[in-house]
């Protein structure tokens, strides 16, 4: 016990290093971490704008699955849903706005894929269909919106309208900024930023339009089918 | 200086004179450096604030319903007596502000900033501009934070946990505009720290220097990167809730309104689920300070460095699904509060793994005691205190009466204060010299540090006698209740205590600005040290380093290591050569 | 012992609920005890002297496993005692005839009694304001509702608390020991009178109860409730309360 308690003595354990010639190798240090060598430089697996972009996403991810578990701990709350005397949303529109939301991440998916082979107009082509998509969601939307609140749908009708405005809301946001995002990146193309071998912000927008898109059927499914 | 690190940094002076101009020098700087310093100003001004607010309370609770000294400056119709509505705002306002714009940008803004590129061996952060985008928007939630005291109807005064549907209505309260802001403020908060956060992540993961793996990471930088998971995930749940309330407030939606189809608990479940996570983020980054500060003042490894690594990946991950535990007595289906319980308890494993540890650290060292060393210690002893009094309320059971007592809030002290704010000292205190080129005041910190931890203990430990007497938090009058008048005297003498507390804070103010200017010029490696930020120039020019970043040889404790003849031997330093570098 | 700390307990559970506290009162006041006695030892035995060096070493694995295995027992074990009494306390409902209806409202505490039919929502309820009788040794049920915020119903010498949420009913029980006048503050915050907002709970022996009832129970003559109150007993009215 004591021998445990006792401060250390300060002889110096220094390893004796023999005169002359190579000291020897010293022991690896630093726990068992491995020899000391002198080290390669760090070849990363992503550059650093598709990584940021990943965690941007799980970010993202945390802040919808907020706003849908909300929404469904009301919806399964409520004894009836949609409440009566409330207009119904419109189901096959969106539906097909859906459709056009996918194929506009298939445009997208499509541009990355002409990056590296071809020249630089198809890759402008394609973000160009998939803005036009991009858009044209948004407009179907909106005209949705606008018929909704005409209907008598607005967001302080009970718990139903107020948590499809701010669902849907929060995702044409997103969609709106992603749009902000794949425009910058066109102009960028346009002007020759990104050629293939550094062409990481284009794939980490690639990778944010993809993680737009692929909320909406879910929230589609959630707010318009269940 | 020395030039005897064998990646010399001779070569610095082309970086240091890249002639930005005053404004994108300090003002809309990219630098990491000077971000962090940014951060650190913005919350020690914060501090300010948030203590005044504290002491507001304090006052009232000692001596209710009298004139607070100087209070009649602003409060002129009641001449300086803080009425109820008072009172709540106060101590609203205090959490809030303490907690997002104290300890957050202290800690994890400042601390996150200065260290991870330093320690990793980066030249800056991987997304400069939006480190500095994350500065100014957490500055303006600042902004629109301290707005909220000078609307009508006054500040939001909910609490920090802000439950609706008191918060959700403004009739409730008569607060209007001051909880919008407060919602703004967060939501927009919450922007900044998820910029951070990404910018933390990617840079840890991305930019280490040669050598760095990951094991070989100081744990200041592996409780920083676990914070920054941390942040990323559980601060969009706040947003998303912070936007809720606006909206129920603002837009008339019915997210928490019962009675068109909302829930009430709803609100106490995202705010939790974000919540448990958040006071983590707040502990965390002091824990990896102490696991810095301890080893270079023991001259000594750190004990179980693995192990320290693994609790705190430990710690985050059972930091999601422990949150229920406030919410025991909610109304919250009781047969979750026995899966909380069980969680609860088991969160408390890595940080008694973590507390053993320090032990072990100081076990067998060669102990010095300056000022980082002091507070290290004043944070390992009161995260004790702290941590164990979650035990009581880990318990279900005896959770039903301590619940919304002072006991909780003697807990939220010794964690918060004992711990994040002795950590954030203990960070101060240590980099320091680093990061303004300047040595503190040795003497200061030493009463600084006596002063505050006796205050503290006064301040703050006779909240468990009170709270288990039965006293609620949050009431403004602990004499409008019989069984409590006869603990009053605690009341007061805590009130004394918290006075003392916060006038002690000015001698550290004083340190800090005359260090600030009229210190002793830092040499490079002041305490001998053996992280990368100790090889660059105190304070390190732009790009941290000359020419060449450092390479990484071994892992960051090698104090007193058998095969060098000095008691350290830096991360840098080359395998071959016996002789430490950085003596002065 | 420690009594003196915690209010004195008259009801039922109260004694498992203390119980459990000086449980974890001593086995975190022992682990308090060891932690800082070896810390402080620590910090005087191996402080800076001349000729001394720090020990060289990287920890443990016999020690690391010693130091999680031993909390984690502790803790199981804890965990194991608080959750049989949890779910007998806030999982079951003993069998009762005796049910109060309880509603708070920015500031104040409304109790409902059935009346003569024995049912609540027929005219002959009777309600109190900030006022409850109970008979002791008889489990009582709260059904516990919130008008506006939410509240939180809290005896501290029943070691009771449940939140009272507005749009649900919670149901909730206690049973008392001993006869006497109980503080019940509410301890959520609720607003700008959250503080003063409080009930009186009385608990009256089984002979004592079924007078009190008599009179203030069963006539038809709905008593309002302000002046309902027995002799015995006044609730101290605060100031809150008197502008209202
Ligand atoms: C930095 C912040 C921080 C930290 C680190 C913690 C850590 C812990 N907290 Fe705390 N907590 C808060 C900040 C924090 N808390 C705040 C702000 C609130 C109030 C919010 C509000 O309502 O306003 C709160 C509230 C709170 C509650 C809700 C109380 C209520 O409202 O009814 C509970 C309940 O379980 C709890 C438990 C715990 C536990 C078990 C830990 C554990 O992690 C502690 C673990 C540490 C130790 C146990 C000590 C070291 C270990 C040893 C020495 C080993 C030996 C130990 C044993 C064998 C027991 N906390
Ligand atoms: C990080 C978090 C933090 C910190 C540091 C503090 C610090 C303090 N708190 Fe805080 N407190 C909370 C977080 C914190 N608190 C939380 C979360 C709650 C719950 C709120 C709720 O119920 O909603 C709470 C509630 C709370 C209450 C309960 C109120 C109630 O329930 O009615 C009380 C009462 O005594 C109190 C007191 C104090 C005191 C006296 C300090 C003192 O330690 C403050 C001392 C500090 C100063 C006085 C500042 C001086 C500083 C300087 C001078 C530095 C200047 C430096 C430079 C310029 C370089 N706090
Ligand atoms: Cu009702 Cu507090
Ligand atoms: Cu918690």
């Amino acid at each position: 016990m004591t021998a445990i308690l006792e401060a250390p003595p300060a002889a110096l354990p220094v390893v004796r290093r023999p005169d002359g010639g190579l000291p020897p190798p010293p022991r690896p240090t630093g726990g068992d971490d491995g020899d000391d060598r002198d080290p390669e430089p760090r070849r990363p697996l992503l550059d650093n704008a598709r990584l940021a972009t990943i965690f941007l996403i799980a970010a993202e991810t945390m802040l919808f699955a907020g706003l849908i578990s909300g929404f469904l701990v009301l919806r399964f709350a409520a004894a009836v849903w949609p409440p009566p005397l409330q207009p119904r949303l419109p189901i096959a529109v969106t539906g097909v706005n859906t459709l056009v939301l996918l194929a506009s991440s298939v445009a997208v998916a499509a541009a990355v894929r002409a990056l590296s082979r071809g020249p630089a107009s198809r890759v402008i082509t394609r973000l160009k269909v998939a803005a036009a998509l991009g858009a044209t969601f948004l407009v179907v939307q909106g005209y949705e919106w606008a018929r909704l609140i005409g209907f008598g749908l607005t967001a302080s009708s009970g718990a139903y309208g107020g948590t499809f405005y701010t669902l849907i809301g929060a995702h044409a946001l997103h969609v709106v900024g992603a749009l902000a995002w794949l425009t910058i990146a066109l102009v960028f193309v346009q002007s020759g930023r990104f050629r293939p071998e550094r062409s990481g912000g284009l794939r980490a927008c690639a990778l944010y339009w993809h993680f737009v898109v692929g909320l909406w059927p879910i929230l589609y499914v959630a707010v318009y089918l269940l | 200086m020395s030039a005897t690190t064998v990646h010399g940094h001779a070569a610095h002076a082309e970086h240091e004179h890249h002639d930005l101009g005053f404004i994108r020098t300090y003002v809309f700087s990219t630098d990491h450096k000077m971000i962090a310093k940014q951060f650190l100003f913005l919350g020690l001004f914060m501090l300010i604030i948030g203590g005044a607010l504290a002491l507001v309370v304090r006052w009232q609770l000692a001596w209710p319903e009298t004139p607070v000294p100087g209070l009649s400056l602003i409060l002129t119709e009641t001449g300086g007596i803080i009425e109820p509505p008072h009172y709540n705002m106060a101590f609203t306002m205090h959490a809030t502000i303490m907690i997002f714009f104290v300890v957050m940008p202290i800690l994890v803004g400042s601390f996150g900033n200065f260290l991870i590129p330093l320690q990793i061996g980066a030249r800056d952060m991987a997304f400069p501009t939006l480190n500095m985008l994350s500065f100014w928007t957490t500055f303006s939630a600042g902004l629109i934070i301290l707005a909220g005291f000078f609307v009508p109807g006054g500040h939001a005064a909910a609490g920090w946990t802000s439950y609706a549907p008191l918060s959700s209505v403004t009739a409730y309260t008569g607060v209007n505009w001051g909880q919008n802001l407060w919602c703004i403020s967060l939501f927009i908060m919450g922007v900044g720290s998820m910029m951070g956060s990404i910018n933390y992540i990617t840079t840890i993961i991305n930019m280490r220097a040669p050598g760095m793996s990951l094991f070989r990471m100081p744990l200041a930088l592996w409780s920083l990167f676990i914070t920054a998971i941390l942040l990323l995930l559980a601060l969009p749940v706040l947003t998303s809730a912070a936007a809720m309330l606006l909206f129920d407030r603002t837009l008339g939606t019915n997210w928490f309104n019962p009675s068109q189809g909302g829930e009430p608990l709803l609100w106490q479940h995202l705010f939790w689920y974000f919540g448990h996570p958040e006071v983590y983020i707040l502990i965390l980054p002091a824990m990896g300070i102490a696991s810095e500060v301890l080893p270079v003042f023991c001259r000594k490894p750190i004990f179980g460095y693995h192990a320290m690594a693994f609790s705190m990946i430990g710690i985050a991950f059972l930091s999601w699904v422990v949150y229920g535990h406030h919410m025991f007595v909610s109304g919250m289906n009781p047969t979750l509060g026995l899966t909380f319980t069980i969680t609860t308890m088991i969160i408390a494993v890595p940080s008694a793994i973590k507390t053993f540890n320090w032990l072990g650290t100081l076990w067998g060292g060669r102990i010095t005691f300056p000022p980082p060393m002091l507070f290290a210690l004043g944070f390992v002893s009161m995260f004790v205190i702290g941590g164990l009094s979650g035990i009581f309320m880990a318990s279900t059971p005896v959770d039903i009466y301590i619940q919304d007592t002072y006991f909780i809030v003697a807990h939220i002290h010794y964690v918060v204060f004992g711990g994040s704010i002795m950590g954030a000292f203990a960070a101060i205190y240590f980099w320091f010299p680093k990061m303004f080129g300047r040595l503190t005041n040795n003497a200061l910190g030493h009463v600084h540090f006596w002063l505050t931890i006796v205050a503290f203990n006064v301040t703050f430990f006779p909240m468990h006698i009170i709270g288990v007497g039965g006293q609620m938090r949050r009431i403004y009058n602990p004499l409008q209740y019989e069984f409590l008048q006869h603990q009053q005297h605690w009341n007061v003498i805590m009130t004394v205590g918290a006075i003392v507390l916060g006038f002690s804070q000015i001698i550290f103010a004083v340190n800090f600005l005359w260090s600030l200017f009229k210190g002793a010029k830092a040499p490079t490696n002041p305490w001998n040290a053996n992280t990368l930020e100790w090889s660059a120039p105190s304070p390190p020019p732009h790009l941290n380093w000359g020419p060449k970043i450092p390479t990484v040889y071994r892992g960051p404790y090698e104090y007193s290591a058998p095969e060098s003849k000095d008691d350290f031997l830096p991360q840098w330093q080359p395998a071959t050569t016996g002789a430490p570098a950085g003596r002065h | 012992m420690l009594n003196w700390w915690l209010p004195e307990n008259v009801a039922t559970f109260g004694d498992e609920i203390d119980w459990l506290f000086h449980l974890i009162y001593w086995i975190t006041g022992i682990t308090f005890l060891l932690v800082a006695v070896t810390f402080l030892a620590f910090l005087f035995i191996y402080r800076d002297r001349p000729g001394r060096r720090a020990r060289y070493t990287h920890g443990s694995t016999p020690l690391e496993i010693a130091w999680t295995v031993a909390p984690t027992l502790i803790l199981v074990v804890l965990t194991f005692l608080s959750l049989p009494a949890w779910s007998r306390i806030k999982m079951s409902m003993p069998q009762t005839d005796f049910v109060v209806q309880v509603r708070a409202k920015q500031f104040n505490w409304e109790f409902t009694y059935p009346g003569a039919d024995g049912k609540f929502g027929t005219p002959d309820d009777k309600t109190f304001l900030d006022e409850m009788h109970v008979p002791t040794d008889k489990p009582v049920r709260i059904n516990l509702g919130a008008r506006d915020v939410i509240h939180s119903f809290f005896v501290p010498q029943f070691r009771f608390k449940q939140d009272a949420v507005p749009g649900r009913e919670i149901a909730a029980w206690f049973e008392v020991k001993k006869p006497g006048k109980y503080e019940a503050p509410c301890a959520e915050l609720c607003g700008f009178g959250h503080s003063g907002m409080k009930a009186w709970v009385f608990a009256h022996s089984g002979a004592d109860y079924d007078q009190w009832a008599a009179e203030n129970l069963k006539g038809d003559a709905a008593p309002a409730a302000a002046e309902s109150k027995p002799a015995d007993a006044k609730p101290t009215t605060t100031e809150e309360k008197a502008k209202r």
